[in-house]
């Protein structure tokens, strides 16, 4: 699964997400792509989830990219813990996304087929999506 | 060569945001007219009839007759569509003034054709590097697209731009930049391989910490009693 490999602090505040994808909010890959119209963290597991159900519909053939990366962590206190002692331990991590990114990208499939992996993909992700097709500017 | 097109577009006075979103909420795009040796010029045009033209037209290399007003038409290309990051609609158009007889650079779509045998016998992707190509011509010659034949590549091959037949038209482009290739197939990964890389997850390294750390983070165990 996605993750830093190096990493200035361990633990982080938790921010905002505001406003829309000023970048990545364009196809630069491949030809069809899954852009997210909502805001919301995206954890790595979600991630690789999706990615195993796109490449699974596509068997072989097709070539997908990931346009985000989870790389802030998330902190969670343990069960039965009273509030207060600090901040929790890190458990996972998570990509921000800002309404407008491009989630995922796939080149050299058919669009049915296309379509099809970007839906079951969408399925795995905590935000509403759509699929996308490039366009010739 | 380009076809003609005609757009009609009216002089805009009001600026600023608050405005634009006006126009914008009105069914208007606020647009812009700039080029070489005339002054800049801010106009509105009908979303409508202008996101219809974009549909039929390759935006950044098509010859357009703009009439402002009725005033005798300008030639213009477009420089910029700005849209919304995900909703279909269109912020603002950037439209550049030319000189019919001075030389600009332009570019234009790249279309592949024909199916790769790398595809098609041996299963292989075919990734195309690049869309558009750079070229400098005058603007009553700025051919449509160009075509690229691909049927002949296998898994390995690729073709550069100096592939591309530009029929006598300077390409500014790098001509041994990509402009598509046929790639090996991509093998779906054994799962069991997926489990183990789940189970081998480590904490990352934090940069400027010395390794003593792990001795400190034993601490938040005693938080539950």
């Amino acid at each position: 699964m996605l993750q830093p490999k190096r990493v200035k602090y361990r633990k982080l505040q938790k921010g905002r997400l505001r406003g829309q994808a000023g970048r990545g909010n364009k196809i630069s890959f491949g030809d069809y792509g899954l852009q997210a119209i909502e805001k919301g963290w995206i954890s790595n597991r979600q991630i690789e989830a999706a990615r195993v159900a796109m490449t699974r519909h596509i068997k072989r053939g097709g070539k997908v990219w990931i346009r985000i990366f989870p790389d802030r962590p998330i902190t969670r206190k343990p069960a039965e813990t009273r509030m207060g002692k600090g901040k929790g331990n890190p458990e996972g991590w998570v990509a921000p996304v800002k309404a407008g990114r491009l989630l995922f990208e796939l080149e050299g499939v058919p669009t049915p087929i296309a379509k099809r992996a970007m839906e079951l993909a969408a399925a795995k992700l905590p935000i509403r999506t759509k699929f996308v097709i490039r366009e010739a500017d | 060569m380009t076809k003609q097109i005609k757009l009609k577009a009216q002089h805009r006075d009001e600026r600023g945001k608050a405005r634009a979103r006006k126009l914008r909420r009105e069914g208007s795009v606020p647009a812009t007219m700039y080029g070489r040796g005339f002054e800049p010029e801010s106009l509105r045009l009908d979303e409508r009839e202008f996101s219809v033209l974009l549909g039929r037209i390759s935006a950044g290399s098509t010859l357009i007759d703009l009439e402002v007003d009725g005033a005798p038409a300008r030639k213009v290309l477009i420089r910029e569509v700005q849209r919304h990051p995900w909703r279909p609609s269109i912020l603002h158009v950037d439209f550049f003034r030319i000189n019919v007889d001075e030389e600009i650079k332009v570019a234009v779509p790249l279309q592949l054709m024909g199916e790769a045998t790398g595809v098609k016998n041996e299963g292989g992707i075919l990734q195309q590097h690049r869309y558009e190509i750079q070229i400098s011509c005058l603007p009553t010659e700025i051919p449509g697209g160009f075509e690229i034949d691909v049927s002949e590549l296998e898994i390995g091959d690729s073709l550069l731009v100096s592939d591309v037949d530009a029929g006598g038209i300077t390409v500014l482009d790098d001509p041994d930049s990509f402009v598509a290739a046929v790639i090996p197939p991509t093998i779906l990964v054994v799962e069991e391989e997926e489990e183990e890389e789940l189970e081998g997850e480590l904490e990352p390294e934090v940069i400027g910490e010395e390794r003593e750390g792990e001795d400190g983070e034993a601490e938040p165990e005693a938080e539950g009693s």
